[in-house]
């Protein structure tokens, strides 16, 4: 296989493999929150912003993950 | 909601931009795929110093929130120690906009901060107006679309033949096409602006730190104490120190990578999403875009404000227990 098609693969995967962990613990996050509020209305402001703050975390570990696809696609 | 939806205006737009997919496909006009540049183009060169188009796109927005900043406080008294409570109210619908947004969010940060709100809020409060303003000019139709062509230097990119002053989507042969270098391109999708902005948040974070708690900031990262109940804990304690350490510079790369991720992936997005199937697909997730820029604009916003609370807490707690 070519060089190219070799780093098109790579970078495909480590951005697809990559999502797939902060996609199922912000699913959590955010299923959780919702409880929350359901059962604590007046406090959504509150789970509100908690709940940005820990998707936001969960999320960098996908930023991780785009770095890495982006170095091996561009650089 | 369905029906509110359905107003004559509204069908008249659907209409109008449904005919105008059929007769650009029947002219077979069609949207070029997009060349996706990771970097920002340069415009004009002044000897060393580049300027390129994602610059120039940010100092228009510095000139927009300066000019805003300005208009807001015109009418303002030059002397706030005396003057009287009426004189400070805001008149017209930007003054009225602005405070709405500036309380709004000052509320919130003295919620998490207490009394360094105060210190925090300027910088906090201008990044995230930076921020969001940035993000919405780039989606402004025309920024990223016009410029000059170019004919590529590297050959394996894919060309396109220009006909006038219109690209189109045939491909070109072997270096005969361009490239389209756009005069805006959206700050954000430009790694040098979101990394001034995450080096400017980490660096305020020290700086706060050693205000509020003075050398003994600094403890966090080398800390010896624990060294007193045997060699096993402080050896730990010497290792959390350095994990912070590492912490701190891992916050420099997420901060930016964050924001560059999600703006240039929504830029590519739209991109690929009009060359799919043009003008229709691309207006739901426009709508998308303008929320993402506001979200991550926020999200930047807070993650500052949180990181500069907690460097100015420090360790109190551990040390009254030990």
């Amino acid at each position: 296989m070519e060089a190219e098609g070799l780093k098109a693969i790579a970078s495909a995967l480590a951005i697809g493999l990559g999502a797939i962990g902060p996609g199922v613990g912000i699913g959590i996050i955010g299923g959780k929150a919702m409880e929350a509020m359901g059962r604590n209305p007046e406090a959504s402001g509150n789970i509100r912003t908690n709940m940005i703050l820990g998707i936001v975390f969960a999320e960098s570990v996908a930023i991780y993950a785009l770095v890495v696809a982006l170095l091996l696609k561009f650089v | 909601m369905l029906k509110k939806l359905l107003t004559v205006r509204n069908l008249v737009i659907l209409l109008a931009v449904i005919a105008l997919f059929v007769v650009s496909g029947l002219l077979g006009l069609k949207v070029p795929p997009p060349h996706v540049a990771l970097a920002a183009e340069p415009l004009i060169h002044l000897g060393s110093f580049t300027i390129t188009n994602a610059l120039l796109t940010t100092w228009i927005v510095m000139i927009l929130l300066i000019v805003a900043a300005l208009l807001t406080t015109r009418n303002y008294p030059k002397d706030l120690a005396t003057a009287k409570n009426s004189d400070l109210v805001p008149g017209g619908a930007l003054g009225n906009f602005m405070e709405w947004i500036i309380e709004g969010l000052h509320g919130f940060s003295e919620s998490v901060a207490g009394k360094w709100a105060a210190r925090f809020f300027p910088i906090i409060m201008t990044i995230f107006l930076f921020i969001v303003l940035s993000n919405w000019v780039g989606l402004i139709p025309g920024v990223g679309t016009i410029g000059v062509f170019e004919r590529p230097e590297n050959s394996p990119v894919h060309t396109y033949v220009a006909h006038g002053i219109v690209m189109t989507a045939e491909q070109a042969h072997e270096g005969e096409g361009v490239i389209l270098v756009p005069f805006l391109r959206p700050p954000a999708t430009d790694l040098n602006f979101t990394l001034a902005l995450a080096l400017v948040a980490v660096v305020m974070a020290q700086v706060f730190g050693v205000q509020a708690q003075k050398l003994g900031y600094f403890k966090k990262f080398f800390d010896r104490s624990g060294f007193k109940q045997g060699v096993g804990m402080g050896l730990i304690q010497v290792f959390v120190g350095l994990l912070e350490l590492v912490s701190e510079f891992a916050r420099i790369i997420s901060f930016s990578f964050r924001l560059f991720g999600n703006v240039f992936a929504g830029e590519v997005l739209l991109l690929v999403l009009a060359f799919l199937i043009p003008y229709i697909i691309s207006l739901p997730f426009y709508a998308l875009e303008g929320f993402v820029g506001f979200i991550q604009g926020f999200v930047f916003f807070m993650l500052a404000l949180v990181f500069f609370t907690l460097a100015t807490q420090g360790h109190h707690s551990e040390e009254e227990h030990h």
